[in-house]
């Protein structure tokens, strides 16, 4: 079963690696939901048998993240006329050997930590920190702002990662509230980036320094 | 009538200037005299009385009862006040007239009363708070009169670094009252002698109140601000508005405790103020720039009288304290006296000719007569000759230096080298009024407009002329202002109650009535005789040049070149020279201008390297999201480390 679970986490690491490497935007997103997908496939296989509970986080997540969430960022990128990520402030190659360090980086740091001894072995906490790495470092690295979403969803999904630690501490409730802002925030994302596209026909973050005073 | 009233009278009339000043400018005049009589009698009543004037309201301003107090202290700059801001606005009429400046006129009527009425109000405020609000608005109007003339870069610049300067006073003001209200429990102010912790806040007020009497190295602001504001104006920030700051230091360092090195402190800032002060002032070639550097001198002079007493009252030697006080306070009087006459003199020369560069000058007084004569009077008090003021006060401080050298104290070893430095200043104060004086006045004009100027008119002779005639009043009659002093100096520090006026203080009066006759009996033979013998014009010398012109006088450089070239570490003259080279030499020329040095040579480097600095840390805040996520990762993993290795408890 937790073989099962760190092949999941392997392949959210190799998505991460994925989504730092395109230039291309479907990609990116197919990425992020590829992810979201994963991710809500895990609580089902943490447990021994299956509750409503866990069933139903997991249903909600692999709606929200692997459906709903890369559909809306289709429609943004559909109306923004846009398919590519051009000139990023981190080239592709450099992201890439970053997140690669970065993933490294995350499980020496995971061992270092003092977890408890059920979860020592598992890659939980390094995919987590490595997720969220990577996020930041979309978010840092690229001037779209859709590439800049979709690197805040995968930052997300890091923390998402490392709540299931605490599946059965955590209140459904809760992670349903998480899911649902996430949601809201990539739509009014969605409305904002439309908003900046019809104002400056451009959604590069570049362009809107000017307004910083 | 009681000094309540007459105060109450002025404050309305005052006020009313206020409003009216806009449009009718002789309303306007009326009041401002009128409420400077008013104060004026109020301030003399008190000064020669017994009792002071003081008055609380039982209504509150911003959370605070008005308490306002006219005591010896305040009393003595409130008559300078008054005499000036009257002369100032009759000279003004016709100096900064409707008709002439149209645009600014009414605007500089206005600022002029808003600042007398705050200097007046700051004079009187006996709390903290509502002092320092008279104190912003006088610092404000005053910001609006220099700039008077806006249309000329230079004047807004000069008005920019008035304005600067005044808000680093200011800060070290408001903090200086803030500690004061915060310790005491109440803004309330008054003799705190019981308070000795709170000696450390005069530093305070010797920074904060320093910029605006302008002391070296605290000047910065003044050169520009004078030379640059319309003469009137120069005359009362010269005359009265450095004094204030005067005032919050003899103020402040009599209600409260002083540190032990205040005195010495004051002392060497004093001696060092004269003496680079009058360095400046004889380098300079603009009329203007001259007697605002002189101005820094004077400031000197007077501190060293404050110094002196605040080391007398360390020393607890009484006499020589009184004397050095009262020699610094008559001082105030004087030299606010001669130097509005003479800003209203230089103020008549750029009237006439529209400029103030002496090399363009020459030979005025023939035009100007009036104008001449009460420049050469002005001259002879502020070098401090007799018969004339400058010398009273001069006098009485040496008295106060000797007595205390005669004493062989520790002060003493300060006090003999203090005295030689204020000697020295004396020397270069004559060197430099007979340089301004001969440059201007005499010779032939060096260019048209020297050749084609005029005496100023009636409006702005007569004010001159009351200043002059104060000039002679103080100088004549000593012995007279004598008990104003005293009740000044009992202000200051009751312990010194009752002075006996120095025995020879008499003798100087009557010395200085027989001097002042026999001048005049000397002039009026020479002028008989030279009418009588008729003047017979012939060729100078001419040096084999067959056609001297009037541009091959000695300049005011080449008069200033002995004591420039001594002091050249100190002025860093910047010369440029283009030699004449061959048979026929084209055009050459030599430039010379003495650089304002603690603005240029020490602030302007420090302020530019604070900005390049400022500039760099701006480049941190561009406004590119990317960068800000960067900086919050940074901040999370710098924070991360902390609790890692710091090891939260």
């Amino acid at each position: 079963m937790n073989h099962a679970l760190d092949l999941l986490i392997g392949l959210v690491m190799g998505l991460n690696l994925l989504a730092l490497g395109s230039g291309r935007l479907p990609s990116l997103i197919r990425a992020v939901s590829l992810q979201g997908v994963a991710l809500g496939v895990m609580p089902l296989l943490m447990e021994p048998e299956v509750r409503w509970h866990v069933a139903l986080v997991a249903l909600a997540t692999v709606t929200g993240k692997g459906l709903v969430i890369p559909a809306l960022l289709r429609r943004a990128m559909r109306t923004a006329n846009i398919d590519r990520e051009i000139l990023p402030f981190v080239g592709f190659v450099p992201s890439l050997l970053l997140g690669a360090g970065g993933t490294i980086a995350a499980m020496v740091l995971a061992h270092e930590l003092p977890l408890l001894p059920e979860q020592t072995g598992s890659l939980i906490v390094p995919g987590a920190l490595a997720s969220i790495f990577t996020g930041f470092l979309l978010l840092i690295g690229r001037s779209k702002a859709i590439a800049q979403v979709s690197g805040y969803l995968i930052l997300e999904n890091g923390i998402y990662l490392f709540g299931l630690l605490l599946i059965h501490a955590m209140p459904l409730m809760v992670e349903a509230g998480i899911l649902l802002d996430l949601t809201v925030g990539v739509f009014i994302f969605g409305i904002i980036v439309d908003r900046i596209q019809r104002e400056f026909d451009s959604i590069d973050t570049r362009k809107l320094t000017t307004l910083r005073e | 009538m009681s000094p309540g009233f007459l105060l109450t009278s002025a404050f309305a009339a005052a006020s009313a200037s206020l409003v009216v000043g806009a449009r009718y400018s002789r309303t306007w005049l009326a009041l401002v005299v009128c409420a400077a009589a008013a104060t004026l009698a109020a301030a003399f009543r008190v000064l020669l009385g017994t009792t002071d004037w003081e008055w609380r309201s039982n209504f509150a301003i911003g959370g605070e009862a008005a308490h306002l107090r006219l005591d010896g202290v305040s009393a003595v700059f409130l008559v300078l006040l008054c005499v000036v801001a009257a002369a100032g606005a009759v000279y003004g009429r016709e100096y900064w007239s409707d008709a002439r400046e149209p645009g600014s006129a009414p605007r500089g009527r206005i600022a002029w009363s808003a600042m007398v009425l705050n200097m007046g109000l700051a004079l009187l405020c006996s709390n903290g708070l509502h002092f320092l609000v008279a104190w912003e608005l006088f610092t404000l109007s005053a910001y609006f009169l220099i700039r008077l003339d806006d249309r000329r870069r230079p004047a807004r610049s000069a008005a920019w670094l008035y304005l600067a300067a005044s808000h680093v006073a200011s800060l070290c003001l408001f903090a200086f009252f803030g500690v004061l209200a915060a310790r005491t429990g109440s803004w309330d102010l008054g003799p705190m002698l019981e308070h000795a912790e709170l000696a450390p806040l005069f530093w305070l007020v010797l920074l904060g109140f320093g910029v605006k009497a302008g002391f070296f190295p605290l000047h910065v602001w003044l050169p520009s601000a004078h030379s640059n504001a319309p003469s009137h104006v120069s005359g009362i920030l010269s005359g009265v508005a450095i004094k204030m700051g005067i005032y919050g230091i003899v103020r402040f360092s009599g209600w409260l405790v002083v540190p032990p090195g205040a005195g010495w402190v004051v002392l060497g800032l004093g001696a060092g103020s004269a003496l680079v002060g009058i360095t400046f002032a004889f380098a300079q070639n603009d009329l203007k720039r001259l007697l605002a550097y002189c101005s820094v001198e004077h400031v000197g002079v007077i501190l060293i009288g404050v110094g002196g007493a605040l080391l007398a009252v360390a020393h607890d030697n009484a006499a020589w304290g009184r004397l050095a006080l009262a020699g610094a306070l008559l001082h105030v009087w004087n030299h606010g006296a001669f130097k509005a006459l003479l800003f209203f003199c230089s103020g008549s020369v750029v009237h006439a000719t529209g400029t103030r560069e002496m090399s363009r000058l020459g030979g005025l007084w023939r035009a100007m007569p009036w104008t001449a004569t009460l420049f050469a009077l002005a001259a002879i008090a502020v070098a401090g000759l007799p018969p004339l003021n400058g010398f009273v006060s001069e006098w009485l401080l040496y008295l106060g230096l000797f007595d205390a050298a005669a004493l062989r104290s520790a002060a003493a070893w300060a006090v003999l080298p203090v005295a030689i430095v204020l000697a020295m200043a004396g020397a270069l104060a004559l060197a430099t009024f007979v340089k301004a004086g001969t440059i201007v006045f005499f010779g032939a004009p060096r260019t048209q407009v020297a050749r084609h100027a005029h005496e100023c008119g009636p409006l702005m002779r007569g004010p001159m002329l009351v200043l002059a005639g104060a000039c002679i009043a103080l100088a004549l009659a000593p012995a007279v202002l004598w008990p104003a002093l005293a009740r000044a100096v009992g202000a200051w520090n009751p312990a010194w109650i009752g002075a006996e006026p120095p025995a020879a203080l008499d003798r100087l009066g009557w010395t200085h009535v027989v001097l002042a006759g026999v001048a005049v009996l000397v002039a009026l033979v020479l002028v008989r005789r030279v009418r009588a013998n008729g003047t017979r014009r012939g060729p100078t010398w001419d040096c084999g040049f067959a056609e001297p012109t009037p541009r091959m006088q000695y300049t005011s450089g080449a008069f200033a070149g002995i004591v420039g070239g001594w002091s050249a570490w100190l002025l860093r003259t910047e010369s440029r020279y283009r030699r004449p080279r061959g048979a026929f030499p084209a055009r050459s020329e030599r430039v010379e201008r003495v650089p304002e040095m603690v603005l240029e040579h020490v602030l302007a480097p420090t302020g530019g390297a604070l900005v390049r600095v400022a500039l760099a840390a701006r480049k941190l805040q561009h406004g590119r999201l990317q960068a800000y996520i960067l900086y919050l990762v940074l901040g999370l993993a710098g924070v991360a480390l902390i609790v890692y290795f710091g090891g939260a408890p």
